[in-house]
């Protein structure tokens, strides 16, 4: 009997369980537990007057956001969306945000925008994917959003569907409610009293615009931010978004006036920006101003920024350095110069090159593989490319030639080796 | 202060040179000019971008010769390799003297392909290096011109302009058997 009872209770409890818990998910799928941090204020569409006077400011702000790197597809139409993003569940597309009102959001209301950028919610409460950072955008004033829907609103029109994304299950939209419980903070940070103006406008420029987090904050398995490992650096696109807190600027070389004129100009003697973060200054923080690139700077690098290190050689076993040596000056002196020296306004400096100071060989060891091609840069500037080695140079001496420069301009211990290059090079292929 | 120097040997258009004592940091171009007198390969830009300086790099198992600069290029890679530079394409008797241009050579001639020349030795290279990559992997006829310009696209010129480099070797593609398919 008392076996009975007892299994009686057991059996009661794990229905309420399982009925709370189910009621519980059930709620926070119907959104329940969405938090917006849209005012009610928006919900007044702007004047056209007010709209033909934000709409200057705005271009400003969604170029600092980088909205277009993704919603104007390579060669596509302006704003007409269309950027593939491969995600290991199928790929999405950038969407056309110009004012079309069949295609594009010329049909949304004012209060609509300001959901979509910082609730991750569009017109008629379908859910956004992340990819949209409205994580980030999230932090966004009022009136920078205002401004930036009145420059979206006097875009061109772009009769340009958006393409299907190929996620398998559609419905998936709906459990974001999930990923925004556990991902998406309910308020946005208040200023920090004890810092400067600067070092404010700083953090709003890297946070809630430029959207930094997003690339250089990693990801847990949920792929939401880890906010305890802010902007420690993450592995993007298969290669490695640095760490970019004070201590990991400084590392790589960059006091806070040399970093906001190479996020303005892409290159110094820091080297040359890469990878994704060359569309970053090709887009958008070229053309900040002088006091939104200082500010931006002086947040990353810290109030009081720590000093920059002097880098020393790190130790090389002579075998190892000889060898990379004669490496160097056979395929890499001509233009980057005998002593590391480089070539202005043509080829990057060794010797203070950032690159070469980071943690890990993996930017290194890709950019020697494929090589990077030439490119346009602010300022009228425009590098040559550089040729990839793998067809040139066997693996091992890849190795001898990374750790020869990792080692004697970027201080970092020699431990890349021959299986490490032969497993990216397979990575690659 | 003296320059460090270590022995450099290489076969250069089949004539073994060296050992001979070659400073560590001489690029391959001054390497050709100043200890071979071999002057053909032109120095331009100095920074690898107009392919004037090119020299062929054989491989010895049979692989298809590959296109280096040698502006950038360091003296010491060629260690142990085998280069063909621009005089090496002609055919010559046993006191050096040209018997036979190459066929690239002589298409050039036969289009005029050419205006100042400085950087014909490099277009020259590079076309020999195409007609070498196509006797192994022959490319279909609607291809021809598109493969010329991704051949040789980087390869520039200042004054002729690109059409008659062009003409010239798809002359030679054209006419040499097993080059072309379809």
């Amino acid at each position: 009997m008392i076996i009975r009872k007892v299994w009686h209770r057991v059996l009661l409890a794990a229905a309420v369980i399982v009925v709370l818990g189910g009621g519980f998910a059930l709620a926070v799928l119907a959104g329940a537990f969405e938090r917006s941090v849209v005012s009610a204020a928006v919900d007044t569409p702007l004047t056209p007057e007010e709209i033909a006077e934000l709409a200057p400011r705005g271009r400003y702000i969604a170029t600092a956001a980088d909205c277009v790197a993704c919603h104007t597809a390579v060669g596509g139409a302006p704003w007409a969306g269309g950027r593939p993003f491969e995600m290991p569940m199928g790929t999405l597309y950038a969407t056309n945000i110009s004012p079309d009102p069949t295609y594009g959001i010329g049909a949304w209301t004012r209060a609509d925008f300001h959901r979509a950028l910082r609730d991750g919610v569009a017109k008629g409460g379908r859910h956004l994917y992340p990819a949209m950072p409205y994580v980030s955008y999230r932090q966004m004033s009022e009136a920078d959003v205002d401004a930036v829907w009145a420059y979206m609103l006097t875009r061109e029109p772009m009769a340009v569907p958006d393409r299907q994304d190929s996620l398998p299950f559609p419905y998936v939209r709906q459990f974001m409610t999930f990923w925004n419980l556990l991902n998406l903070p309910g308020d946005v940070p208040a200023p920090a009293a004890q810092k400067s103006a600067e070092w404010n406008r700083g953090r709003y420029l890297v946070d809630a615009l430029g959207h930094c987090g997003e690339c250089h904050t990693p990801r847990d398995i949920t792929m939401g931010m880890v906010s305890s490992r802010y902007l420690q650096g993450a592995v993007i696109e298969g290669v490695d978004a640095p760490d970019i807190t004070p201590e990991g600027l400084a590392r790589l070389g960059f006091a806070p006036e040399r970093l906001a004129h190479f996020m303005r100009s892409g290159m110094g003697p820091e080297g040359v920006m890469g990878f994704a973060m060359y569309d970053v200054v090709h887009h958008s923080t070229q053309y900040l101003t002088d006091e939104d690139a200082a500010a931006m700077a002086a947040y990353l690098a810290g109030e009081p920024a720590p000093a920059v290190p002097v880098v020393a050689a790190a130790p090389i076993a002579p075998d190892t350095a000889e060898n990379g040596r004669r490496l160097y000056v056979a395929v890499c002196a001509g233009c980057h110069g005998i002593e590391g020296e480089g070539t202005p306004t043509m080829t990057p400096a060794m010797t203070t090159n950032a690159e070469l100071r980071l943690p890990r060989p993996t930017n290194l060891l890709a950019v020697l593989a494929d090589g990077i091609p030439w490119r346009d840069f602010p300022h009228g500037n425009r590098l040559q490319d550089m040729p990839g080695f793998t067809d040139l140079l066997s693996d091992a001496e890849i190795a001898d030639l990374s750790n020869y420069l990792r080692a004697t301009w970027g201080g970092r211990a020699p431990d890349v080796a021959a299986a490490d290059v032969a497993t990216l090079r397979r990575a690659r292929d | 202060m003296t320059i460090a120097t270590r022995p450099l040997s290489l076969v250069v258009n089949g004539r073994q040179v060296g050992p001979l004592d070659v400073p560590e940091n001489l690029m391959m171009v001054d390497f050709l000019h100043e200890y071979l007198n071999l002057t053909g390969s032109r120095l331009a830009c100095g920074q690898g971008v107009c392919w004037a300086c090119t020299v062929m790099l054989l491989d010895t198992d049979g692989a298809p010769p590959r296109e280096i600069r040698t502006c950038i290029t360091g003296a010491h890679f060629f260690q142990g390799r085998h280069v063909r530079t621009v005089e090496g394409h002609a055919e010559r008797d046993a006191d050096g003297a040209v018997v036979a241009l190459s066929p690239v050579q002589q298409a050039f001639i036969e289009h005029f392909s050419f205006q100042c020349g400085y950087c014909t030795p490099g277009f020259v290279t590079g076309a020999t290096v195409l007609i070498e990559q196509l006797k192994r992997q022959p490319v279909a006829r609607a291809d021809v011109e598109t493969t010329i310009e991704a051949a040789l696209s980087p390869h520039v010129c200042r004054c002729t302009g690109y059409v008659r480099y062009y003409e010239a070797v798809r002359s030679v593609i054209l006419d040499t058997p097993g080059l072309v398919v379809g």
